[in-house]
């Protein structure tokens, strides 16, 4: 496992709202995966919840790293592929 | 019961005319929850605990979502989302292995996720719906019912304070008729019972002294319940006989959708009053192309029934939002941005609302009106029909709900075709009482002198002015009414697809001159109830 750090831009334009937030937690359950999501620089969340991505509070227009442990890049990017898919709106 | 013999009176504002007379079953306000404090148990049975409520509720929720179906069943699978959300959890397990109790626990956790959120006008929603999660989970834990929990067999007159859009969607067939000690003639109750023709009075304060099992008669057209009464003390409604001549002015109908199109035309409504569009939007997360939209027009024209469609250009607001127009918080929505002041931010959107309409009424050969609500200036109403006519072949006009408007009618003389006055807006302004305020429903009562007395005015300057005025209000579906607006001199009268017929019948039962004779004599009355009694009175007296 190693740890890959990508980035997605939040187009929604309510921004990282509850449907997204569900749809994020959904997938990186299903997929088995570590993945935490943040602004660059600051304390990052864990996508198992929520209600803590939704916290971040974060608004269209905003650029965020996600942290994926994955076995191999093309699986960290392709779980940031349909993260950011779910961040259009 | 003591305090009220049989044969008492207890007057409220009467939804429907059809009485009913059977026991009375009490919706009693949910109780308090318990207290939060410390457990006696351990951490470990408490979560336990916790974890039994949580799966109870969600199981809940399912069966909520499986049957209402479809975008509904969107909403509750979303709380479920925020229900069984894991770092809530643990946040409440935190609470826990300090020694309080699971209700306390995640009424805690969701406080403090409740704080995280707080102050985003984005979130207030999901706020809203944590804090209802939160309650649902301590009530189960506390043993306590939420929600309504009405019998399915027999037949009840149940009564409360108001009942929600949730709340009416619980009502079993057992609900043959309601009293609400609160909310008005445009309730959501109201609304829900004249649509699905269960007998109620609402605003009815004195029937909190009803008990469980008192027999009551509901009787809509007397504005009363009757404690102790039985069918033979209903007030007859006035039944208009079908005299086979055309009503004194049209009926239209009111519709949102293709199935209200096809009610209107089996109810052989002529043509379509109000258009309320929202229903196309409010649950899309993106724009419908004007394709899409000209389909969905298209659509809902081809089923409409013969004669002009007047149709509402979009009437949204904070309150009623729409997700792709990003509209923010407001403290007072229904004096805020919405209808025609969309425009401000929002133009190209109604530019495409109206070039769909154009496409569907070019392809389905109808005769389209168009109109926007919340004109308040003149200025308004010119922007808009120059912008209308600019993009189809429309007849154009505006809504009335601003009294500011009622005072510019002689301005737009030449300038617009039509009006159409949304009596339920314009009461709400005119008497400066919230429609969403269930304490305020006798101040929205259409025979309000000071409603009359303004909508007198609007006929005669509309016909001075050479503007065809109509009435598309919920006043306008009750055919005493609806007499009551004719003579007055407005044009048409559009109600609900399920009170056209009656309304079509009391139109054509009297003639223009009785008409004109009633609303002459009904603007002398200083009260409410006096305006109807007179009214009521005739009506029967001519039949």
């Amino acid at each position: 496992m190693a740890q890959f750090s990508l980035e997605v831009t939040v187009l929604d334009p309510i921004g990282l709202h509850a449907r997204p937030a569900g749809q994020i937690v959904k997938l990186v359950k299903e997929s088995g995966l570590e993945v935490s999501i943040g602004r660059p620089g600051e304390e990052f969340a864990k996508a198992n919840s929520a209600l803590r991505l939704m916290a971040l509070k974060i608004k269209t227009g905003e650029t965020l790293t996600l942290e994926v442990e994955a076995s191999d890049e093309g699986t960290a990017q392709g779980i940031a592929a349909q993260i950011q898919e779910f961040l259009k709106g | 019961m003591a305090g009220l013999a049989s044969g008492a009176v207890l007057k409220g504002l009467g939804v429907g005319l059809n009485a009913v007379a059977a026991p009375v079953y009490k919706v009693a306000p949910m109780q308090s929850l318990p207290a939060w404090t410390k457990s006696g148990q351990s951490a470990e049975a408490e979560k336990t605990a916790l974890q039994g409520a949580i799966a109870a509720v969600a199981a809940h929720l399912d069966e909520l979502a499986a049957g209402v179906g479809g975008t509904s069943a969107e909403i509750f699978e979303a709380l479920k989302y925020l229900l069984e959300d894991e770092e809530l959890f643990e946040v409440a397990e935190g609470h826990l292995a300090e020694g309080w109790t699971a209700g306390a626990a995640y009424g805690k956790a969701v406080d403090e996720f409740a704080e995280l959120l707080g102050g985003d006008p984005d979130f207030d929603e999901r706020v809203k719906d944590l804090q209802d999660i939160s309650k649902r989970v301590q009530a189960n834990l506390a043993g306590i019912s939420v929600g309504l929990e009405l019998p399915s067999t027999g037949s009840f007159v149940i009564v409360g304070d108001d009942f929600s859009p949730a709340d009416t969607a619980q009502f079993t067939p057992a609900v043959v008729g309601v009293i609400t000690l609160k909310g008005g003639p445009t309730s959501h109750t109201a609304i829900i019972c004249r649509s699905r023709s269960i007998p109620a009075v609402v605003s009815c304060g004195d029937a909190a002294a009803l008990e469980n099992g008192d027999k009551v008669l509901v009787d809509p057209v007397g504005d009363r319940v009757v404690f102790g009464g039985d069918m033979s003390s209903a007030t007859q409604a006035i039944t208009f006989v079908d005299t086979g001549r055309d009503p004194i002015v049209p009926v239209r109908s009111n519709i949102g959708s293709v199935e209200d199109a096809r009610k209107a035309a089996e109810a052989e409504a002529d043509g379509v009053g109000l258009f309320r569009t929202e229903l196309l939007y409010l649950s899309a997360q993106t724009q419908p192309s004007v394709e899409a939209q000209s389909a969905s027009y298209a659509e809902v024209l081809a089923a409409t029934p013969d004669g002009p469609i007047v149709v509402r250009t979009i009437d949204a607001g904070s309150d009623k939002p729409v997700p792709f127009l990003n509209m923010g918080h407001e403290e007072n929505p229904s004096l805020g941005v919405r209808g025609y002041r969309l425009i401000v931010e929002h133009k190209q959107f109604i530019v495409d609302q109206l070039q769909s309409l154009e496409f569907a009424r070019a392809h389905t050969n109808k005769e389209v009106w168009v109109m926007a609500p919340m004109i308040a200036t003149a200025t308004e109403a010119r922007e808009f029909a120059e912008l209308a006519r600019s993009i189809g072949k429309f007849k154009v006009g505006i809504m009335v709900e601003t009294p500011s408007i009622v005072t510019q009618i002689a301005d737009l003389k030449g300038q617009i075709d039509f009006l159409s006055v949304g009596t339920n807006d314009l009461s709400q302004y005119l008497f400066a009482a919230d429609r969403m305020n269930p304490a305020l429903g006798l101040l929205l009562n259409p025979w309000q002198p000071g409603l009359i007395r303004t909508l007198a005015r609007i006929a005669s300057e509309s016909l001075e002015a050479g503007i065809s005025s109509g009435v598309c209000g919920e006043s306008a579906s009750d055919p005493a009414f609806a007499v009551v607006l004719a003579g007055l001199g407005m044009k048409s009268v559009s109600s609900s697809p399920s009170q056209v017929k009656a309304v079509k019948a009391a139109l054509s039962a009297v003639t223009m001159e009785d008409a004109k004779r009633i609303a002459t004599e009904v603007q002398k009355f200083s009260t409410a109830d006096e305006a109807k009694a007179y009214v009521l009175g005739e009506l029967a007296a001519l039949n």
